[in-house]
């Protein structure tokens, strides 16, 4: 999935968007302002309607078919639940289950639900509907997360309140899966357009949406657990990065998110904003096409990812943070990988000269939703080392077809979101056409492995390989920025452009 | 005229069917399909052919054509694939944004464009007419994207006057607010096509100053001012007639364009989503209903025109 940056369309698309344009939001951000004090001190208003600017609007609600940050970002949590859910720094906590046990040999997991959890429509919340939720994700592959049930064996109720899946074989992630779109509960039976309405289970009921414009949350009074501490959230999607920053300054919003970080000053000055840089799991990734000449050969894509200044990079996008591998910080098996790719254009001459380009033209096919800024910076760092780049923008469905799904690409741009996404490397299908076996092996190893910490190092160790194969360039790890009224506390600061917990989010009267 | 009702009729319904395909195969050239853009970048090839098939993308195309149109003549524009709305629904709940949009940018540029038009003609060979038709031609020439943007500086951010971008929550039933937030767009669009009717106008009116009519009016002792007011200007009002339908589709392409810059949730921005989203059924209908909006304008103004002209009648 992607993240917000700007973009059209499915959530995913979305999520890329974000990110893309340069909305990104880096955590590096190196702004000296002072901070705004916090002003109001009123106590918080339970009747408080809270207005928050984004960037990506979903294509539509039905978070079961539909991929993209832009759906999960406001669904879960707030709408929907599932057994468990993360944190903001992606840590797995109990939602719907009141507890849960692994077994020790990674094959079992036993769910206990909390008592009384109804679904917005009145009816009660039991372990048929988990079950009958969870099997339509394992049976239907046009389900969303039905490829990460692949390794379900069975879902069963023993009784009203407890769900059991075995595995065929220990999946490190499955647990991880299930805080995502596939682990959601839904109502048995349920005739709801989920496209267009909801049933869920969430501390907020789906008030309004406008396409084109907003999408309205009423506080569920019925909520099974905390309720909601405002009565109202609305969601202003505002594509386009100036008018945010506009919205926010005429008052329209009490917190606006992925606030340009060449804008942010603007919000800053005006000392009425509080900013917060948060951390993401968005990883800008150069693609290399592994499986074509000339990026076949990996003196090219050593050579290309030495030639980028990746800190002047970050500060022309304005935030974010260096990456030199696949896995972010905020997930497991990250390690420091700045050695394997250092800056040295002098290097990446020698090795292009090595391969037989002294002259090289490439083409880098970027969504247009992106903002033009690091294309920009890779043009020029690449003119350095006799690489000539042409940047081809296409509509993010054009980038789909010829891209994702054909592989017809010299390199290409886009921002990967997700977290725990490092199974693309061992997937030689997938768009990288990057086919190692040993990094299959390790990241096999790594699912399949019981204990967590064991798990993370086959992972990191999987990750390095991959670095070292120069299988992509990581431009940065992107962070996100939020501008808040003073009067707004409680809002969530990380990974926040695919998940908003509005839980505990409170607003003073102003 | 009944005949010609009838002969212009059965042209208004070719041309509406000749539209249907040529959008439906257009549309078809475009990469990418919105089942991708539905399963996203960690969707196996079989959850995107799963996607494909729930949504009728993988039968023929003879057949997908005769659905949405047998759809259409039965008076169902059908529904989205992506949101699962009625596009009449949303093409109405949008509509309430450009219609009153487009109504006010067309008075804006009536405004401008008639009597300019017709005191430019008039001042013909002064210095005057000459600088008004000079300035015509240059703000004709703007692209409505940059006019946009030079008023969103003057007006918005240097006086402060109106908003620079969105569309109230509540719409309509906030009257002010929703009229405050469609003048600086309405007037971008008024501005650029009003100059360019402005010389439209201009010509007709030296047109008719030379008809027949015209001189023989003037011969039976009215001074050429009073003539020309009197006999010349209704041929003229009848000349921008004729024209309106060409107005109105520029008003359309400006509108989309207007709606991007100013982020209206109008017809406009959906268009330009929906063909982002591949959303193909329903672009297909929002492009057909424009297409037919615009034709038959045409056969409207047609038959007014062939009702009141005394030459047509004569011809025909």
């Amino acid at each position: 999935m992607f993240s917000f940056t700007r973009a059209r369309q499915s959530g995913r698309v979305a999520a890329i968007a974000l990110i893309a344009t340069g909305a990104l939001v880096l955590s590096a951000c190196s702004s000296n302002a002072p901070e705004a004090t916090p002003t109001a001190t009123g106590a918080p208003d339970p009747d408080a309607t809270l207005s928050v600017g984004l960037v990506l609007e979903p294509t539509n609600l039905d978070i079961r078919h539909t991929s993209g940050a832009a759906l999960e970002q406001i669904l879960v949590d707030n709408i929907y639940e599932g057994l468990v859910t993360r944190t903001q720094d992606n840590e797995i906590v109990e939602r719907l289950a009141s507890a849960y046990e692994i077994s020790p040999d990674g094959l079992t997991y036993t769910f206990t639900l909390n008592d009384d959890i109804t679904f917005h429509d009145g009816s009660e919340l039991t372990s048929a509907d988990v079950v009958a939720s969870y099997k339509a994700v394992q049976s239907d592959a046009a389900v969303q997360g039905n490829a990460q049930f692949a390794g379900v064996d069975s879902i069963d109720a023993p009784d009203a309140t407890t769900v059991v899946i075995t595995l065929t074989e220990p999946d490190q992630n499955f647990l991880f899966t299930l805080t995502g779109p596939a682990g959601l509960v839904f109502a048995k039976g349920d005739k709801t357009d989920l496209k267009t309405a909801e049933n869920g289970t969430g501390p907020f009921v789906l008030d309004r949406w406008t396409k084109g414009s907003s999408i309205s949350f009423d506080r569920f009074d019925e909520y099974w657990g905390e309720q909601a501490t405002v009565a109202e959230v609305v969601f202003h999607y505002i594509p386009d990065f100036t008018a945010g920053v506009n919205a926010a300054l005429d008052g329209t919003l009490d917190v606006l998110t992925a606030v340009d970080p060449n804008l942010a000053p603007q919000l800053e000055e005006t000392g009425e904003f509080v900013i917060t840089t948060g951390r993401t799991t968005d990883k800008a990734t150069l693609a290399f096409n592994n499986a074509q000449a000339p990026l076949d050969d990996v003196k090219v894509r050593e050579a290309l990812r030495l030639a980028i200044d990746h800190d002047a990079l970050i500060d022309a996008v304005g935030a974010g943070q260096t990456l030199f591998g696949p896995i972010p910080e905020l997930d497991p098996g990250y390690e420091d990988l700045s050695d394997v790719a250092t800056y040295n254009p002098s290097r990446a001459r020698e090795l292009l000269a090595e391969a037989g380009h002294e002259e090289l033209d490439l083409t880098l096919t970027i969504p247009s939703f992106y903002g033009t800024t690091a294309a920009q910076v890779l043009i020029s760092d690449f003119a350095k080392v006799g690489v000539s780049l042409e940047v081809k923008r296409v509509e993010f469905a054009t980038w789909l077809e010829d891209v994702y799904t054909n592989h017809d690409y010299e390199l290409s741009f886009v921002l990967h979101v997700e977290p725990r996404d490092f199974g693309n490397w061992a997937n030689p299908d997938y768009y990288f056409g990057y086919d190692n076996a040993e990094v299959q092996d390790l990241y096999t190893q790594a699912l399949t492995e019981t204990d967590a910490e064991r798990s993370a190092e086959l992972l990191a160790e999987a990750a390095r390989l991959v670095s070292e194969d120069h299988a992509a360039d990581w431009l940065y790890n992107g962070a996100t920025l939020t501008a808040l009224l003073p009067g707004v506390s409680g809002f969530p600061e990380d990974s926040i452009n695919s998940r908003i917990d509005l839980a505990g989010v409170t607003k003073t009267a102003d | 005229m009944l005949r010609y009702t009838l002969t212009r009729g059965a042209l208004l319904v070719a041309g509406l069917l000749v539209s249907s395909v040529i959008i439906f195969l257009t549309l078809r050239v475009l990469p990418g399909d919105v089942a991708q853009l539905i399963a996203g970048t960690q969707a196996s090839a079989e959850t995107v052919e799963a996607l494909r098939q729930s949504l009728g993308l993988d039968r023929p195309l003879i057949v997908q054509y005769l659905e949405w149109i047998g759809g259409v003549l039965r008076g169902d524009l059908g529904t989205s694939q992506l949101s699962g709305a009625s596009v009449s629904a949303e093409l109405l709940e949008k509509a309430q944004v450009t219609a009153p949009l487009g109504l006010m940018a067309l008075t804006i540029a009536l405004l401008i464009a008639v009597p300019f038009g017709i005191v430019s003609a008039m001042l013909r060979g002064h210095a005057g007419g000459t600088a008004m038709s000079v300035s015509a031609q240059a703000v004709a020439a703007v692209p409505v994207i940059w006019a946009g943007m030079m008023l969103v500086v003057v007006f918005a951010h240097w006086l402060g006057w109106l908003p620079a971008q969105g569309f109230p929550r509540t719409g309509w039933a906030t009257p002010g607010k929703a009229l405050e937030a469609l003048l600086l767009p309405a007037l971008t669009i008024g501005l650029v096509e009003g100059a360019m009717l402005m010389r439209f106008v201009r010509s007709a009116t030296l047109q008719a100053a030379g008809q027949d009519f015209v001189r023989t009016a003037a011969a039976k002792g009215l001074t050429r001012r009073r003539a020309l007011v009197l006999h010349g200007i209704p041929a003229v009002g009848l000349s921008i007639v004729t024209v309106l339908g060409l107005q109105i589709a520029g008003i359309i392409v400006g509108s989309v364009v207007i709606e991007q810059l100013f982020t209206l949730p109008g017809i406009g921005r959906m268009l330009v989503a929906d063909v982002g989203t591949r959303d193909l059924v329903k672009v297909q209908s929002e492009l057909l209903v424009l297409t037919g909006f615009v034709l038959i304008i045409g056969f409207i103004v047609d038959l007014v025109h062939h009702a009141i002209d005394p030459r047509q009648r004569e011809a025909a």
